[in-house]
């Protein structure tokens, strides 16, 4: 499954006429807000709230637009995703939730007895887009009542993850974490409420997102201490566990993290110290790596955190690199915790197949269903 | 009598002063010349932060005229590299900058790592500054050859097998220091009682994340730090 770049989106500002003639004028200036809301996103833009915002803009679609068959539906669905800004590797969180919209619409029209494409070959030749039964109003009850379960689960996701860390956390331990991350401030926290224990948290530079964790934590009572990236390797035998969080959980295990994250696991690999990343299901991605670069992978941000732009001299002679993001292979990460309990990231493939359909891996990608189209 | 001690003293005076010249000068410019046979055209040499040898060593290079590039990995909260760069951009060297978080990002577009060394300790563990063992393992992982160069002088009959039992701590708010205005959110640190601010100083690399170490008396590996010890290679 290839992760693709398509730069159609960023240069299209005007949305496709097919587009335009399934929607009503009210929904495409909502449609056309949120691509503007993920085009301008900060960096620190909760993930959870994206989401969200993303669910019911898609509701709204499915509830205004012009379709009769769950084929119609999902091609309107695909044609806006090509106009959003999907491909920057900042919005995996929105994707994940657009795929598993698509599913529900798949499911939902494949009707109670739907085979699960993942069991058996068989199950490749038989096409669950056959127009359903049900009339466009019954399916789209079906599909709503789906969603708004999706939703729920959105929503418990969060709490469901730190409510796992009493199994996970026991007292006077020595938790090491890396910057900052909302989901695993409040496992800690939560775990404070009844274990008594000491988190060491590596400052993240040259962001310094770890200084706001380490001063979230300590309001909270945890006992913290701000170490410098550096010491990670000198302190790392002495820490009993390192817990992480993540911005993207690749398909194969592997990690898009924080820059530094891959330096820590390896460092914690180095003296088996076990390497635990807390992360909703939603943050959960199809897609490999196929290559390191800026374009398919990273993102690379300013240079002003690393070095002074007083230093004019410098700046001009010298590549400076502040990449945004890091790679971190599965062989290095011991266990996920996600809203549905543990995983070894050997698990995360069988969990894909449950979440996402295969036609919709690749977002770019208009087919609505493979089977079909080659038959 | 008084002529005696004078020169008793004056022949102390210049036997300190040959020595320091053997095992301080003389020692870095044999360690240079065995170093700079190293260095290749075309080849792309990682260095942390700052150490007077390595940049001698690479400006030397450069006199030479080898074609090669730099890339210098920098770490908070004292940031020396930026003054490596300085040196080696007024030398007319290329000249990438990062810092150690996006060491794995760059790791793979190096061909050699040299560190240097505060100190090798008898059991092959080498002292350097925090951050220096963290390169070591990502040179290790990334299958580059680590180099250390290290005068003789600074090889120690101590004993470590981490970093934790024997350190220095720095000034803590040297690490509240942020190159934007904005103040960071710990910088209340001492009147929170669940806050600490811990600035080391020092870290120990195992001997196994070292390829060879270059010292003036020859290139050696780790674990010969007990024999040049006993050699007495310090000779006063």
């Amino acid at each position: 499954v290839v992760s693709t770049q398509s730069t159609a989106s960023f240069k299209n500002h005007e949305m496709d006429p097919f587009l335009l003639k399934k929607i009503p004028k009210d929904t495409v200036s909502r449609l056309e807000e949120f691509a503007l809301y993920l085009r301008e996103s900060k960096k620190e833009r909760r993930s959870y709230v994206s989401v969200v915002k993303t669910v019911n803009v898609f509701r709204d679609l499915i509830c205004t637009a012009d379709w009769v068959t769950a084929r119609e539906l999902i091609k309107i669905i695909k044609c806006y995703c090509k106009y959003l800004p999907l491909s920057q590797s900042n919005e995996t969180d929105v994707s994940n939730v657009v795929r598993r919209i698509l599913k529900i619409i798949r499911e939902e029209n494949a009707g109670p007895e739907a085979t699960n494409l993942a069991d058996g070959i068989s199950a490749f030749f038989k096409s669950d887009m056959k127009p359903s039964n049900l009339g466009r109003s019954d399916l789209q009850d079906n599909i709503l009542n789906s969603i708004v379960e999706l939703l729920v689960e959105l929503d418990t996701s969060k709490s469901n993850i730190i409510n796992m860390a009493l199994e996970h956390i026991h007292s006077n331990e020595r938790i090491l974490t890396y910057g900052h991350s909302n989901t695993i401030r409040d496992f800690l926290l939560h775990g404070r409420r009844a274990r008594d224990f000491e988190v060491i948290v590596c400052e993240s530079g040259p962001s310094l997102q770890g200084h706001r964790m380490a001063a979230e934590l300590s309001a909270g009572g945890i006992k913290t201490t701000v170490i410098a990236d550096s010491a990670a390797f000198a302190i790392i035998h002495a820490v009993n566990k390192v817990i992480i969080g993540t911005h993207t959980i690749m398909a194969d295990g592997a990690l898009r993290a924080a820059n530094g994250v891959h330096q820590l696991a390896m460092a914690a690999k180095y003296f088996s110290v076990p390497v635990i990343v807390c992360a909703a299901l939603y943050k959960l991605s199809p897609t490999h790596l196929c290559s390191y670069d800026p374009d398919a992978f990273n993102k690379v941000i300013g240079p002003e955190n690393m070095l002074n732009f007083s230093n004019a001299k410098l700046h001009s002679k010298v590549l400076i690199s502040n990449p945004d993001f890091d790679y971190v292979p599965s062989d290095l990460i011991e266990l996920f915790i996600t809203n549905t309990g543990g995983h070894a990231p050997s698990y995360l493939y069988r969990i894909i197949s449950e979440l996402y359909h295969p036609d919709d891996y690749d977002l770019d990608n208009m087919c609505v269903e493979t089977v079909e189209d080659e038959l | 009598y008084q002529r005696r001690v004078r020169g008793s003293y004056i022949a102390l005076h210049s036997q300190i002063h040959s020595s320091c010249f053997q095992n301080i000068y003389l020692a870095g410019k044999s360690i240079t010349e065995k170093a700079v046979n190293r260095i290749v055209n075309g080849d792309t040499i990682l260095i942390f932060k700052k150490s007077q040898l390595i940049l001698h060593i690479l400006l030397e290079a450069k006199a030479q005229n080898k074609e090669f590039k730099v890339v210098v990995v920098d770490s908070r909260p004292d940031l020396s590299g930026v003054s490596s760069c300085e040196r080696l951009t007024a030398a007319g060297i290329p000249c990438s900058y990062v810092y150690i978080n996006s060491s794995t990002y760059i790791m793979k577009k190096v061909t050699k790592v040299m560190l240097a060394a505060d100190a090798l300790l008898a059991n092959g563990y080498v002292l350097g500054p925090v951050g220096t063992a963290m390169m070591g393992l990502i040179a290790n992982t990334y299958n580059k050859p680590v180099i250390v160069c290290c005068e003789t002088y600074k090889f120690c009959e101590r004993v470590q097998t981490d970093s934790i039992l024997y350190n220095e701590l720095a000034d803590p708010d040297s690490m509240l220091k942020t190159l934007n205005a904005e103040e960071s959110p710990v910088a209340g640190w001492r009147e929170s009682p669940n806050t600490r601010l811990v600035n080391l100083v020092y870290d120990t690399t195992p001997p196994a994340l070292v390829s060879i170490v270059i010292t003036e008396i020859a290139e050696l590996p780790c674990s010969s730090a007990p024999v040049v010890l006993r050699r007495g290679a310090v000779k006063m």
